[in-house]
């Protein structure tokens, strides 16, 4: 009925608008970026051709080894953080039996999730306060001397972790959730039926069943983390000093306040480069212990 | 949790009748267990609304005053004109919701036209492109932005909401969530239609785009959370107060009031989390619904 180079023309309109967009605002600046990496460039004179310099300047750039370690701190502290508690609340929701109460905990666990998150940082900023903010005062309480949320270099990590936790966690929650529910309930029955214990039941059935989920958690929160800008940049600063300064802080301080273009994009292409690495790492060892259902 | 299970427990808790056995009072206990830390864990994200709410209706000169309160105590509202008076707020919200809506309409065009070429249409070269789409998932916002603003700045678009816009549109995870649903449909229904000598397009538009409905759904609601919470392009892109989003508008709220007044901001805060529950409370069906259909399976 349709002919092979009617589908052909055809098919290419409907994929216009996208392939314009994705390569006017995806495909043109990587390509775009690569060749900025080798410019000089300030926005306002233009681009000058400058060879390996910016990748000299990136392996001798002195702040670049702290901000990539926090960038790393952050990361080893928030995924697992959010792959274990995500991982828990989604357990503990499972096996509440009333409708009414699953639904109370999974709006309060997801709300936060869609809530601006400039909004809340900077109402948990105030928080934060060493002076009169609400977490020093219940410390207060409890007889515990107050904590410098803000500006110790290793108490802005837990900061940040306990804001992230609670706007984030609802996300890696829900998704656990959905893969617990679509396990199909007949596996616990023959496994009950079988004299399984809830342990056996959980590590037998639950978790294996589970791992497609809690792989695409472990891929989409450690993208995530690797580009921590938001909570950061509204909670901290990357303060003190460099103490919280992640990738994207820097990029955007080259960038946008410093106007140097050419040497953000090579730390930009930087960052690019791991994000890859880490992806096809996770990929190549998921065969190990990702089982997908066989349909 | 299995259907046993279930009805016990509905049985022993609904009526006082004591069921005997080991198996049902330990279900108790792990149920109250549960319920005990499940209910720890909703008050670590509650407090804060509730700190924020009742703080947002103290006076201004009590605002950062201890005890803090969980429960509001007074009820200042003029805090609440503040937040519209001092700054261009309603401006703020305003211009959130006109980009929002602009990019979720765009998108969702853009994306389900593209979807039902990569799911209906045969043709060489389909698989390359959506293969190269997909890889463009993994390219990081922080290396695009830089040409991004190079090119909207040649365009003489910094500082317009068509910076915001025009890059928005594009996202290979919508693309790939909807092909993933129109791939569920099966191909008689275009067949049928064709033989009633409707087009190609009458078949997008009139018969695969409303069956695709629960992913367009989703993808609406999780394309205008992203973009409606966006920090980092609003922050790069706009200079002026009256053509910022609420996200940036925040930190002006922050700057006004800041010293003195905290009780503004935290009324902008409340203020700023009725529109993310309005659309949580219209879409968290299809939410669910969409995550489940969204292909976690391979």
């Amino acid at each position: 009925m349709h002919s092979k180079g009617r589908n052909t023309v055809v098919g290419f309109l409907f994929l216009l608008p996208a392939i314009l967009t994705f390569g006017l605002f995806i495909g043109e600046p990587l390509i775009h970026a690569l060749i900025l990496s080798f410019t000089e460039y300030n926005v306002i004179t233009p681009a000058k051709l400058i060879g390996w310099d910016n990748f000299k300047q990136f392996l001798n750039d002195d702040r670049l080894g702290l901000i990539y370690w926090n960038t790393f701190k952050f990361l080893i502290i928030l995924v697992p953080m959010h792959m274990i508690a995500g991982l828990l609340l989604a357990l503990g929701v499972s096996r509440i039996l009333s409708n009414k109460w699953k639904y109370f905990y999974r709006t309060i666990f997801y709300f936060p999730v869609l809530v601006t998150t400039a909004s809340v940082a900077i109402a948990w900023q105030f928080m934060f306060d060493f002076d009169f903010g609400v977490l020093n005062y219940l410390l207060g309480l409890m007889g515990i001397n107050p904590v410098e949320w803000l500006t110790s270099p290793s108490w802005v990590y837990v900061s940040v972790a306990i804001f992230s936790l609670w706007k984030f966690v609802g996300n890696s929650f829900l998704f656990y959730l959905i893969g617990i529910q679509n396990i199909p309930k007949t596996l616990y029955e023959a496994a009950e039926i079988d004299g399984a214990s809830s342990f056996q039941r959980l590590f037998k059935i639950t978790l294996p069943l589970l791992t497609p989920t809690i792989f695409f958690v472990l891929i989409t929160t450690m993208i995530g983390a690797i580009q921590i800008f938001d909570e950061p940049y509204l909670i901290t600063n990357g303060g003190p000093l460099d103490a919280s300064r992640t990738i994207s802080l820097y990029i955007y301080e080259l960038a946008f306040q410093n106007h140097t273009m050419g040497y953000a994009s090579t730390v930009a292409l930087s960052l690019f480069v791991i994000i890859l690495i880490i992806t096809i790492i996770q990929f190549k060892m998921s065969n190990r212990w990702v089982h997908y259902e066989q349909d | 949790m299995s259907k046993i299970g279930d009805f016990e427990i509905k049985n022993s808790t609904s009526k006082p009748v004591v069921s005997p056995g080991s198996f049902n009072s330990r279900m108790k206990k792990i149920n109250l267990v549960t319920h005990g830390g499940l209910m720890l864990f909703a008050l670590y994200l509650a407090l804060p609304f509730m700190w924020i709410i009742s703080t947002s209706l103290r006076l201004p000169k009590d605002s950062f005053s201890l005890p803090p309160t969980f429960w509001p105590t007074d009820f200042i509202v003029g805090n609440y004109l503040d937040v519209f008076l001092q700054v261009p707020f309603t401006a703020f919200i305003l211009n959130s919701i006109k980009i929002a809506a602009i990019v979720v309409l765009g998108h969702i065009i853009i994306s389900s036209m593209a979807a039902y070429a990569f799911s209906r249409i045969d043709f060489p070269g389909r698989n390359v492109v959506f293969i190269i789409f997909l890889a463009g998932l993994m390219i990081p916002g922080q290396v695009t932005i830089i040409p991004q603003f190079i090119l909207l700045s040649k365009l003489n678009l910094v500082d317009t909401h068509a910076s915001l816009i025009l890059p928005a549109l594009i996202n290979p995870i919508g693309i790939f969530l909807i092909r993933q649903m129109m791939l569920t449909i099966p191909k008689t229904f275009d067949e049928a239609a064709f033989i009633d000598g409707a087009n190609r397009f009458w078949v997008y538009y009139r018969v695969i785009l409303p069956m695709a409905m629960p992913a367009i759904v989703v993808t609406s609601v999780m394309h205008f959370i992203a973009t409606w919470n966006d920090f980092f392009r609003p922050l790069i892109f706009l200079n002026t107060y009256e053509k910022m989003t609420l996200p940036i508008g925040m930190t002006v709220l922050k700057g006004v009031f800041g010293t003195g007044n905290l009780s503004a901001i935290l009324a902008g805060v409340t203020i700023s989390l009725i529109p993310p529950l309005l659309i949580y409370i219209l879409g968290q069906k299809y939410l669910v619904e969409g995550i489940t259909m969204g292909g976690l399976k391979q």
